[in-house]
């Protein structure tokens, strides 16, 4: 009896497979993606470009001649399964060298062991505590391995600000022009809250307490009557299109006049076919120089790349899209310098973004701007294109078409070159 | 064919404690300790990702554990036990950030907070059955959600809050393969705890109350008393699995512990089996490994024939999700009194071998 009891205590041991950790010549890379969460809208396809630029590497002999080896993973925008995944990332037996990260909650709750780990992350969050890489300016955490591509959210509220305070005047209308923050309760879209409302002060807006609207598509007719009794004229939309697309919907319906500002992530031209025309005019940050399709040099790269998951050529990517094809190129050109500079460690990755000033990924020519890292600065960029989305007629079917025929148009407004001012940073 | 790991025919029982023994054979009291002895050998040979889910089976099964005392043995519902669970994390990182007390005094401390927040939420228990029980432990899930994402000077609001890493008498132990120690150790006492509790004249109050709470009354049992303290001993047990998480994650956030969470703490002890404690523990590893194992499946379908041929790609996650719940429906169906019958059903027809009928 206690033999029979044993062999199948035994066959339990054996179901227990160990994993082995394979490709020895290969550069691990871990890739946190949001398909399933409160941002998969942007985070799908944000991802897809991520997991295709690395497939193109890797297609075209990889980094150095070694390939490289992408754990790509849809953790749900929950920190718990970032957390989860990174520790299986950081393990001393499977080291990654780099990772490619998502949300402001999940990144930020990282940073601290990043720099433990030395693990640089190029995250999907533009959040300026990120920014501040030895915490000189006294508002952030020191983040040294943390890196995005783009302005900070921060920043890129602070030239819509400025644009709108320009606008105000353009227009001629009397009074304080009122500003209001809006988005869910939650790191991503409260970032760029208090720089923004600080710097609305300065520029002479009346700022009005903040609305809070679910990251999740849902009745926001009531966030739109408070809009309109209390008689904001400029709102930042803090979360992604899914939601403010509801918003911008209720808002129109609700009849209410106010100029939207969103985030980098807050418009899209998914976002602008779903709203119709209550996305005509929002403004907000495009952080490529063009967007698909686009006349730059850099663009038949971007091509080349979209066809790693699309054969056929013809599937509409969105400005996310373009910007994540930026943000992995970046990292590959780190990889390439830590590889022939002592090897992909994650130190030597990090090191491998302070190499070149004004630097643009080869290929890339015309599609990414132009950015800079330093040790004691991470604010790759501090320019600022705002677009305007310009919505004509309806919005059914294709969305090639609908770029193709104009009925949907990012339209350029301006283009902000923010000063790199102290009291700027990190926040 | 009568040996030591089984129980002889004729075996009667005499005394209430030879009844209520926790090991009927020497046999089965020496594979425990055996099976406990093996697991402090697991660290030293498993992989970081097993050594995870093991650790994460045994934070969750704590607090299953205490829902169990609430759900299987006392008879009443709880959809609010997340809300407890982050309740004891973010207090034990606020007792161990705040206080000079190290995180091995913090852990039973945030225990003992929650299980006095888990008693004042329990005093309706003691007057409301059923749907309007079901209702009023929802109000504690969303008060306490909402507390968290506004308390910035307890939970950090909408920012996720800093933990220390668990440490005792100024050493501090890092790692996973460390940490399990503390885990193991945590689930032990816990279980055994409960175990016994069940023994003693509290524990029959309290399966009184579920069988029948009219004649428990009628037997004297103070129903109010023992209702409302085994929502105190179901938060305890919350608390302490949500500061062993806290001190394991290093980061408390609230994202994750919300209503679907409290939900699959259920899930949990009903595929486990309500009213066994031996249950919790296997529905516990089953709820956190069906997940992962729809992991391998679609990252195995991933680029497959399947996928291509469906064009599956982005629904996958999607997919897994809808697995999961079907997996658990077809459980309920064809295994309702949980994974724990199924056992004694295995044990029963080794035993029997090969005459079982």
């Amino acid at each position: 009896m206690k033999t029979k009891a044993l062999l199948s205590t035994a066959s339990l041991a054996l179901a227990i497979a160990a994993f082995s950790a394979s490709a020895q010549a290969q550069i691990a890379i871990g890739h946190l993606e949001d398909r399933s969460g409160g941002t998969a809208d942007v985070g799908t396809p944000f991802g897809q470009a991520v997991a295709d630029t690395f497939a193109w590497v890797n297609k075209n002999g990889g980094v150095g001649g070694k390939q490289l080896n992408v754990d790509t993973n849809d953790y749900g925008y929950q920190v718990p399964k970032a957390i989860a995944l990174y520790k299986k990332w950081s393990a001393p037996d499977a080291k990654v060298a780099a990772i490619m990260g998502w949300g402001t909650a999940d990144t930020e709750a990282l940073t601290g062991f990043l720099a433990q780990d030395k693990i640089p992350d190029m995250s999907g969050s533009y959040a300026a505590a990120l920014s501040d890489p030895e915490g000189t300016s006294g508002k952030a955490k020191p983040a040294p391995y943390n890196f995005f591509y783009g302005p900070t959210y921060s920043d890129a509220l602070r030239a819509m600000l400025m644009w709108a305070a320009d606008d105000w005047k353009a227009k001629g209308k009397p009074g304080k022009p009122k500003y209001v923050h809006m988005g869910a309760n939650h790191p991503y879209p409260n970032a760029p809250k208090a720089a923004g409302e600080a710097l609305a002060t300065e520029l002479g807006f009346e700022v009005l307490p903040p609305l809070v609207f679910a990251l999740s598509p849902g009745d926001y007719s009531s966030q739109c009557l408070s809009l309109k009794s209390s008689g904001a004229n400029y709102a930042y939309l803090g979360n992604t299109p899914q939601s403010n697309v509801s918003v911008l919907k209720a808002c129109k319906a609700a009849n209410v006049d106010v100029q939207f500002l969103g985030n980098v992530w807050g418009m899209d031209e998914a976002g602008a076919k779903a709203a119709g025309d209550a996305a005509d005019g929002v403004v907000f940050p495009l952080r490529t120089a063009v967007s698909w399709g686009g006349d730059a040099p850099g663009m038949k790269t971007v091509m080349e790349i979209s066809r790693m998951s699309d054969p056929t050529g013809k599937v509409y990517r969105p400005v996310h899209y373009v910007a994540a094809v930026c943000s992995a190129l970046y990292m590959k050109e780190a990889l390439d310098w830590a590889v022939k500079n002592g090897g992909a460690t994650g130190e030597n990755v990090a090191k491998g973004f302070y190499q070149k000033k004004d630097w643009v990924p080869s290929g890339m020519e015309g599609v990414c701007n132009p950015s800079t890292w330093t040790e004691k600065d991470h604010r790759g960029t501090m320019k600022v294109d705002l677009y305007r989305t310009k919505v004509s007629g309806a919005t059914d079917g294709d969305i090639n078409d609908l770029m193709a025929k104009g009925t949907i148009k990012l339209e350029k407004v301006k283009s902000v070159e923010l000063p790199r001012k102290p009291e700027w940073f990190g926040w | 064919m009568a040996g030591p790991s089984l129980i002889p025919a004729g075996d009667f029982r005499t005394s209430y404690a030879a009844d209520t023994t926790i090991f009927p054979t020497a046999t089965s009291r020496n594979f425990a300790i055996a099976g406990v002895l093996l697991l402090c050998l697991v660290p030293q040979f498993m992989g970081g990702y097993w050594l995870s889910i093991l650790i994460q089976i045994g934070i969750f099964s704590i607090a299953a554990l205490g829902l169990n005392i609430l759900v299987g043995f006392t008879g009443q519902i709880s959809i609010g036990h997340a809300a407890f669970f982050l309740l004891g994390a973010f207090s034990s990182a606020y007792i161990s950030n705040h206080a000079p007390i190290p995180v091995f005094f913090a852990i039973p401390l945030a225990g003992v907070v929650t299980a006095m927040v888990g008693l004042v939420f329990g005093i309706p228990a003691a007057r409301l059955k059923g749907l309007y029980l079901v209702i009023a432990t929802l109000a504690a899930q969303y008060i306490l959600l909402d507390f968290f994402s506004r308390a910035e000077w307890f939970s950090g609001g909408s920012v996720p809050a800093s933990a220390e890493p668990f440490s005792i008498f100024g050493y501090t132990l890092r790692g996973d393969r460390q940490y399990f120690y503390v885990v193991l150790a945590y689930v032990l006492a816990s279980y055994i705890l409960v175990t016994n509790l069940m023994r003693t004249r509290d524990g029959r109050a309290l399966v009184a109350i579920r069988d029948h709470y009219l004649s428990a009354e009628i037997m004297g049992i103070n129903l109010t008393k023992y209702r409302t303290l085994s929502f105190g001993l179901a938060a305890f047990f919350a608390g302490i699995a949500g500061a062993l998480f806290a001190h394991y994650q290093l980061v408390v956030s609230q994202e994750g512990f919300g209503i679907e969470r409290s939900i699959l703490f259920l899930a949990m002890i009903i595929i486990g089996g309500t009213g066994s404690i031996m249950g919790t523990l296997m529905g516990t590893a089953f709820v956190v490994l069906l997940p992962e194992a729809m992991e391998w499946i679609s990252l195995y379908l991933k680029g497959g024939t399947i996928d291509k041929a469906l064009a599956l790609s982005n629904n996958l996650t999607f997919l897994r999700e809808i697995a999961i719940g079907l997996i658990i429906i077809v459980f309920l169906m064809f295994e309702p009194d949980g994974l724990a019958h199924r056992w004694r059903q295995i044990k029963a027809y080794w035993k029997l071998y090969p005459f079982s009928y």
